[in-house]
């Protein structure tokens, strides 16, 4: 059965849409002339307001205040109070507000027919329908036959685990296969969980990698700029592209993809040969330093300058000036990035970068590696928001993936489990998986074999094309969250609030959908309160109420521990900082951090990968935004960056088409070329290559870069391996 | 009287666009629309490269070409030094898109006006409401205020990183580049 919607059923839904919206302000258009008209009124009478929220143009939570004026958004701005926007707001914030006046948004739940179109459905209906669907599949498969994917903010990290485990079912993951699951992993294996640099008091800082004016979080941001400008530190950036934060650098390093452990071998290497470590940390902080120090003898620069491509003397030298600048020397822990899930190695990476920052001595120091505690709200009273039993099996994936950080799990052993046919029934909130996390088709393959997929969302999404059942949630400027808490060098709480009334009526926030679904499923007693009281009950366990936090849009609680110059308690199995672990040598890799292959190397004439971020971006979900999506068209964004000399060789000038072929597959894309690139490598944004229909601005808007991906999955975490695939490129009429 | 005028830190700058979306959103410009453009420059050649985005707007200039070809008034000078377009004597000439060296003016769709920044003026407050592109600024790369006030943030900002008009002296411009 096919699964793509139809041009007819698109068009007939979209009308739909449009009859239900005439209520609200939809379109571009609409909302701009909306506003107009408020500016001309607002002086003398209109009603203008300001409200705290969080940004959800990503996973960052910044704090911003929206200006609403006669009940229409009019402009947001970063709250100052709030660590992550540090006041200041990223241009995919601003625009990612505008989702909630597109007219692309979904405005009613929807289910697929039998001959594969959309058509509406009561949100009555839709409940009876899953809820037998659903309850049927358990009774007749089990629980652990239904599993549920999300991209973790504060409202669904909340509601999905309890709804999955209500039903019985371990299997919950987070999008972190395909983010930044193999860095975290290695983090908790080696030091005991994530770490933060202290980039405004670092002397030296190194980025692999990863790129703030890439993949923004504007508070970083701004103290990187600072750090630029007026700081005497040196800051180095190793990436095979002079990424958008080079320009700030001191120092480019490009290197060959997939091998930023061996310089990190060979820098680990040079520190201990020339005895430039600190000794008084690795004794008393460090488990295998020894088994570690054999294993990296055979890791010369020289060697490593074979493998990355780094010049054997530049890596000495970075080396050597960390060590100098040390304790205030770090290398930054990174997101997605260069070894967040990218390559076979990528948690070995991790790993690597934790064990060379401990050389370093930098960890609880100021302007080294931070690791820092996080705030926890008081158990909720039993009686209005009981707890469902813990599921009695273990989730699909990790007997395989036992590495996995718990909090996130592989959602790729989901995948594979609805290929195997163990999973039935799989949920998706705010996920594109089928666009993102591994490779489309497999998707495909796998949820066509589920009997019920339901997926929750603002937009039709390419995952949405694929359910069964689309649930309408209102967009985040429409809807209160559940608290979000944030650790760091203090500790906040801060809230998700509703700016503006729901614009389309058949769109619902989140708790509700769970509320009345899981009445429908039976198991309604976990739910049986509004978002409003959950929130009013989770602030009363810290001591505050609503209003409190309303007035100042965040609140810093008295609980953080934090003191520069303390070491950190490391919560690993042996307490200390574990070069060599036993619970990773159980797993079948490596016991003791040591060198490992990428897993695709290009035969001649061809070109490793490497994809990433652009700042006016957010995944695939921004690609239906207008104005986000005129920059991406104004500036030619989507392009495929290839060096000058190796777009000389192929006769491929700026603008020239290509073809562009992996093992899985081709397809074209204009070339920018350039010299900020290393030789033999080509890099393409993420985000684009839409092919939902419903997000008209994205539709066939360059290159889908998971197309191009083998599917596969890391051993030990389960991460996808976003990178590990090799091209071949060929100018079209060549 | 203020004279009001702006310092863009091009080394701070990374070509986020949060700026010109900050203001498309305050200005209620269309979605295709913006008063800040980007020029992307790379120098040199593998692996000793740089890249340098610079940001261009409306200079608020002095001698302001576009005022001067304007055939109605429409473009003029306030006494604040901000250079402003009167909506209901514009009629759509190009005139002031062909004299602006920096090539920022541009035809707002909605209402045909030729338009550019107005370091977000508001006839309400009888002054500049906190530009957006400057409050908004990841990197804090733009610095705002009174140029004829010398203990002004701008004025000591462009004093000590010695910054200068994008194009000289050209038309006496109130935007100063650090590059």
């Amino acid at each position: 059965m096919s699964k793509t919607m139809t041009r007819r059923g698109f068009l007939r839904t979209s009308a739909a849409g449009a009859a239900l919206a005439a209520a609200g302000v939809v379109g571009y258009a609409e909302w701009q002339s909306g506003r107009a008209h408020a500016d001309e009124g607002s002086a003398a009478s209109g009603d203008v307001k300001r409200v705290s929220t969080l940004c959800n143009g990503c996973s960052n939570e910044c704090g911003l205040w929206v200006n609403v004026r006669d009940g229409v958004i009019h402009t947001l701005e970063g709250n100052p109070d709030n660590p992550n926007s540090g006041g200041r707001m990223c241009g995919r914030g601003h625009g990612f507000a505008q989702m909630t006046y597109s007219a692309d948004r979904l405005t009613q739940p929807m289910k697929r027919m039998e001959n594969g179109e959309f058509e509406p459905i009561s949100w009555d209906d839709a409940y009876a329908e899953i809820s037998e669907k659903l309850m049927g599949i358990i009774e007749k498969n089990g629980p652990q036959s239904f599993a549920f994917i999300r991209d973790p903010r504060p409202n669904i990290n909340f509601y999905a685990p309890r709804f999955t485990a209500a039903l019985g079912s371990a299997n919950i993951y987070t999008h972190g296969a395909a983010c930044n699951l193999s860095l975290q992993s290695a983090y908790k294996h080696t030091v005991g969980g994530g770490f933060s640099a202290d980039v405004e008091n670092a002397k030296m800082i190194m980025f692999i990698g990863r790129s703030y004016a890439d993949g923004i979080t504007p508070a970083s941001m701004k103290k990187l700029a600072e750090l630029s400008v007026n700081g005497d530190a040196k800051i180095v950036i190793v990436d095979p592209r002079f990424n958008n934060s080079g320009h700030l650098a001191d120092q480019w390093v490009p290197i060959r993809p997939g091998t930023d452990l061996a310089m990190l071998l060979a820098m680990s290497h040079v520190l201990i040969e020339e005895d430039l470590y600190d000794k008084s940390f690795v004794n008393d902080h460090v488990l295998g330093f020894y088994a570690f120090k054999k294993e990296v003898e055979q890791f010369t620069p020289e060697w490593a300058s074979e493998i990355c491509g780094v010049g054997a003397d530049t890596i000495a030298t970075l080396a050597r000036e960390m060590a100098q600048a040390a304790p205030a020397a770090v290398i930054e822990p990174s997101w997605r990035a260069a070894f967040g899930c990218a390559h076979q190695n990528s948690f070995m990476t991790g790993r690597a970068v934790a064990a060379f920052n401990a050389l370093l001595g930098n960890y609880g120091q100021k302007g080294g590696a931070l690791i820092t505690s996080s705030p926890s709200l008081g158990k909720l009273p039993a009686s209005k928001f009981p707890e469902p039993p813990a599921a009695k099996g273990t989730r699909v994936g990790n007997k395989e993936y036992p590495l996995a950080v718990p909090f996130m799990g592989t959602n790729l052993a989901a995948l594979k489990g609805a290929l195997d046919g163990q999973i039935k029934a799989m949920f998706f909130y705010q996920s594109n998986a089928a666009k993102g996390y591994a490779n489309p088709k497999v998707w495909e393959e796998g949820l066509g074999k589920c009997e019920l997929v339901v997926d929750i969302d603002v937009q039709m999404s390419e995952t949405a094309m694929l359910a069964d059942y689309v649930l309408p949630e209102c967009s985040y400027l429409e809807r209160m969250e559940a608290v979000y808490t944030l650790g760091g060098k203090k500790h906040t709480v801060s809230l998700r609030d509703k700016a503006i009334d729901v614009i389309h009526p058949e769109t619902r926030p989140a708790d509700q959908i769970f509320r009345e679904l899981s009445a429908a499923c039976g198991v309604g007693k976990y739910f049986d309160f509004t978002v409003d009281e959950l929130v009013e009950a989770q602030l009363a366990t810290v001591g505050l109420t609503v209003d409190e936090l309303r007035e100042k849009g965040i609140v810093e609680l008295p609980t953080s521990d934090f003191e520069y110059g303390k070491v950190p308690e490391f919560a690993t199995p042996s307490g200390k900082i574990e070069f060599y672990s036993v619970t990773i040598g159980r797993a079948g890799l490596s016991p003791v951090i040591t060198w490992q292959e990428r897993k695709a190397r290009p035969a001649e004439g061809e070109f490793y990968f490497v994809g990433g971020k652009q700042s006016v971006h957010s995944h695939t979900m921004t690609t239906g935004i207008e104005s986000l999506m005129n920059i991406s068209k104004d500036y030619h964004l989507e392009r495929l960056w290839m060096n000058a000399s190796d777009a000389k060789e192929l006769g491929i000038a700026e603008g020239d088409t290509v073809e562009i072929s992996s093992s899985e597959y081709t397809d074209k894309i204009d070339v920018h070329v350039t010299e900020r690139l290393m030789p033999g490598v080509v890099f393409c944004p993420t985000h684009y290559g839409g092919s939902s229909p419903y997000l008209k601005q994205g539709y066939g808007f360059g290159i889908c870069i998971p197309n191009f991906q083998p599917f596969d999955m890391e051993p030990g975490t389960g991460a996808t391996m976003s990178q590990e695939f090799t091209v071949s490129i060929k100018k079209v009429g060549a | 009287m203020p004279r009001y005028g702006m310092m863009i830190d091009t080394r701070r700058c990374v070509g986020c666009f949060a700026c010109r979306l900050a203001c498309q959103m305050k200005n209620t410009l269309g979605p295709a629309e913006g008063f800040v453009h980007f020029e992307h420059l790379e120098t040199g050649t593998y692996p000793n490269v740089d890249a340098e985005v610079v940001p261009l707007q409306c200079m608020h200039c002095e001698d302001a070409p576009c005022q001067h070809v304007c055939p109605t008034g429409a473009t003029f000078t306030n006494e604040d030094g901000v250079v402003l377009v009167d909506e209901s004597k514009c009629i759509g000439c190009k005139y002031c898109m062909v004299a602006c060296p920096y090539g920022v003016r541009m035809i707002e769709e909605k209402s045909g006006v030729v338009e550019k920044c107005r370091f977000c003026w508001s006839d309400e407050l009888g002054g500049p409401n906190s530009p957006s592109c400057v409050s908004t600024c990841i990197a804090n790369a733009r610095v705002f205020g009174d140029l004829d006030d010398p203990e002004s943030e701008v004025s000591k900002a462009i004093a000590a990183n010695d910054a200068k008009p994008i194009a000289g002296d050209l038309t006496k411009a109130s935007i100063y580049y650090v590059r």
